[in-house]
């Protein structure tokens, strides 16, 4: 037997593919996480109310995901609604979060595999040149911290936010603020959509060259959004079966009668099926199950998107296109949501602690994410996170299988092998981090 | 052009992540090994090494053991490289069997059974506190800018009011109360503990309207000493404005959430032998 293992990088956290072959025949395609955090454990008998501060520990690249998400839960077991104001504001930091995400993964992650290159830092940064390879990485880390500026504006901290608490978030934003905001994401918008158009050229180019955007089979996806001008805050579940029919909708407390989850050996993440199906989480998804985005820009690109590809649409790297239509739209939803008046008084309701059980979910860049507290005695009695890159580990699985059949016959192992293997693992945007929580 | 490495221990990346956002760096550094944002699977010879993330597994203490002879200079970067940051939430004594029970997998790095600070394996030459540090110490950093000389305290970079005649009675936690704009969270009722905090991150919690939970670890004067001197300095702060029962100050620095970063520093020099000398600390 030949094992073949491919380190992975360009990915949050630690992770690797091992590829069994006998005979130039695939036994076993693997995607291993190889750390592990432990934060259901960590968190044991900690006071319910430092969970917004110590989950989003959890990952430094989707810190404010959990700390929105254990606000929530946190929420639902004392039985408070937090006033319109704060939940604005926490879209706007989820917004934040998208935009910082989907630019770090089009643009850091998965750019250098349209174009050839280790790292987008190794490509040429002079930016008076015509040549569009030139000033990517500049360019790409500019639209990147306009989401990092605008989590800090609704979050106080980019990393590790803070300013979400029980009852609401702890302060608005000035008119000022937000004017300054605004005026950073107009300027990101344009630079945003000329980097997605390269992108988007040179993801046909590799398309031409590999003559297929992916061939694995449909599948069911999963989000916590759907419709029109989507909100990540998240309130209910949604499943598409694989012929495009939305099968069901459920709450997150519910969720263990639809997504049933397992461990291996093989890995430090686990992996969940829908009711033993391959699901799939993340933009892909959710692009899948929208009606629109909403705003112009982005509708723009879902229309081209749309019209190209169909709805639903199943190839593995129309994954990274729809992030970019995402990119654009939170952009532009951002933009929306600041021209309203966001420094008035009723930042928060008061609440009273009380013990029991609950669940926040959000829609995370990832997919959706669920944190489910049990609180005795004002602590944590147990803790369950629900994360989008474990019901993503079948379908990487199966796509990882597709490739390797695809590059191994009994002859030889193509060498593209090792580029298809980055290439279908960054389509997920795995975050091992949260998978490993 | 200077070379550096970025080595991600067990971590959760954030360090990383703040660091792309010092993109000044790109003009004057050249980044040669950082897995997040490079394909290249072994650290070169370099000028300076970043590590960030604590030692958790046989696989972290290896890689750390065989890339730190290629750097001219060590930097531990971020809670984890420096005390072992969130994960010594799992060394608890009732947390750790569990932990280490569902810790087991066959095909993958095994799990040490405790979390490391990386200077109780290697050299390190520089210590870059903070929960992530901010950009703006990255460059500091990067740049070993002799002018650059961070706030004392979070107390010096937060702009909040201090008031004589606001004493709160009791503690309101973390969470609960609505946040007075422009005053003293301490005068509010909250523990804040920025008083004593490392300064230099720009105080951006505390602004905002959070109480500083002590990412940076204790300033100069606590830094070298046991984490008790930096415990007694808070509870004296406390005992000085507020009027909050000294047991209920007590209990909350040694909750989860404080206790994190409150044993940062003092605490593991012993396991590394040597205390952490403040000119090291930026």
């Amino acid at each position: 037997m030949t094992t073949l293992t491919f380190p992975l990088s360009r990915i949050e956290g630690h992770a690797r593919v091992v590829i069994e072959v006998q005979g130039g025949e695939v036994v076993s395609a693997h995607f291993q996480a190889t750390e592990f955090r432990g934060f259901q454990y960590l968190a044991q008998g900690a006071p319910a109310e430092q969970m917004p501060v110590i989950t989003p520990r959890i990952c430094g690249v989707c810190s404010t995901a959990h700390h929105v998400a254990s606000v929530k839960a946190l929420e639902d077991i004392y039985g408070v609604t937090p006033p319109p104001l704060a939940i604005t504001i926490r879209e706007l930091l989820l917004l934040g979060q998208l935009l910082q995400n989907q630019a770090t993964s089009l643009f850091i992650f998965t750019m250098p595999d349209r174009l050839g290159v280790a790292s987008i830092f190794h490509l040429p940064d002079a930016s008076d040149d015509a040549d569009q390879r030139t000033g990517v990485a500049t360019r790409a880390l500019q639209v990147r911290q306009a989401g990092t500026h605008l989590i800090a504006l609704a979050g106080g901290q980019f990393i590790h936010p803070v300013k979400a608490v029980i009852g609401g978030v702890t302060s608005g934003i000035t008119e000022q603020a937000a004017a300054a905001m605004r005026a950073e994401l107009e300027v990101a918008l344009p630079v945003a959509c000329a980097l997605f158009d390269y992108y988007w050229e040179s993801s046909h180019a590799l398309s031409e060259r590999l003559g297929t955007w992916g061939d694995d089979a449909p599948a069911a996806y999963l989000t916590a959004i759907a419709g029109y001008r989507p909100s990540f805050y998240g309130t209910q579940l949604h499943v598409l079966l694989p012929d495009g029919s939305v099968c069901t909708n459920f709450e997150p407390r519910e969720f263990r009668d639809y997504l049933e989850y397992t461990e291996t050996e093989t890995s430090y993440a686990g992996q969940t099926s829908f009711r033993g199906q391959v699901i799939r989480a993340n933009s892909l998804a959710r692009i899948n199950m929208m009606a629109t985005m909403g705003t112009p820009l982005a509708d723009g690109y879902l229309e081209r998107f749309r019209e190209a590809f169909g709805q639903p649409a199943h190839a593995i790297l129309l994954y990274d296109l729809a992030r970019g239509i995402e990119l654009v739209y939170a952009i532009e939803r951002a933009l929306e949501l600041l021209s309203q008046p966001l420094d008035y008084e009723d930042t928060d309701v008061p609440y009273a602690p009380r013990d029991g059980e609950g669940y926040g979910l959000v829609e995370a860049p990832r997919g959706p994410l669920i944190h489910h507290y049990r609180v005795e005695n004002g602590r944590i009695a147990h803790a369950e996170f629900i994360i989008p890159t474990v019901h993503n580990v079948l379908a990487i699985e199966r796509a990882l299988r597709v490739a390797a059949n695809r590059y191994i016959t009994p002859e030889r192992i193509n060498l593209e092998l090792e580029r298809a293997v980055g290439r279908v693992v960054r389509a997920f945007d795995p975050c091992i981090a949260c998978a490993t929580h | 052009m200077k070379q550096f490495a970025v080595l991600q221990l067990s971590g959760c990346a954030g360090c990383e992540v703040s660091l792309l956002n010092a993109d000044a760096w790109i003009q004057q550094f050249q980044l040669v090994y950082m897995p997040l944002v490079i394909s290249a699977y072994d650290v070169p010879p370099v000028d300076l090494l970043l590590v960030s993330g604590g030692v958790r597994s046989d696989e972290d203490l290896h890689t750390l053991r065989r890339a730190v002879p290629r750097a001219q200079e060590v930097v531990a970067v971020g809670t984890c490289a420096i005390s072992g940051g969130v994960a010594h939430l799992g060394d608890r004594d009732e947390v750790r069997q569990i932990f280490l029970a569902h810790a087991e997998r066959h095909h993958v790095p095994r799990m040490l059974p405790k979390s490391h600070p990386i200077d109780a394996f290697v050299r390190v030459d520089r210590y870059l506190p903070g929960c992530p540090p901010t950009p703006q110490l990255f460059m500091a950093l990067l740049e070993q800018d002799p002018h650059f000389k961070p706030a004392k305290t979070v107390c010096q970079d937060c702009g909040r009011r201090k008031l004589k005649d606001m004493r709160p009675q009791r503690l309101l936690g973390f969470q609960q109360g609505r946040v007075e704009e422009g005053i003293c969270l301490i005068n509010q009722g909250y523990l804040c503990i920025g008083s004593s905090t490392r300064g230099g991150c720009g105080a951006p919690c505390t602004r905002a309207g959070h109480p500083c939970v002590g990412c940076r670890g204790p300033s100069d004067t606590f830094i070298e000493k046991e984490s008790a001197a930096w415990f007694t300095s808070i509870e004296r702060v406390f005992a000085s404005m507020t009027d909050i029962p000294p047991e209920d100050i007590a209990a909350g620095l040694r909750s989860p959430q404080m206790a994190l970063f409150l044993f940062q520093f003092s605490d593991y020099a012993g396991e590394a032998g040597q205390p952490r000398p403040k000119e090291k600390v930026l």
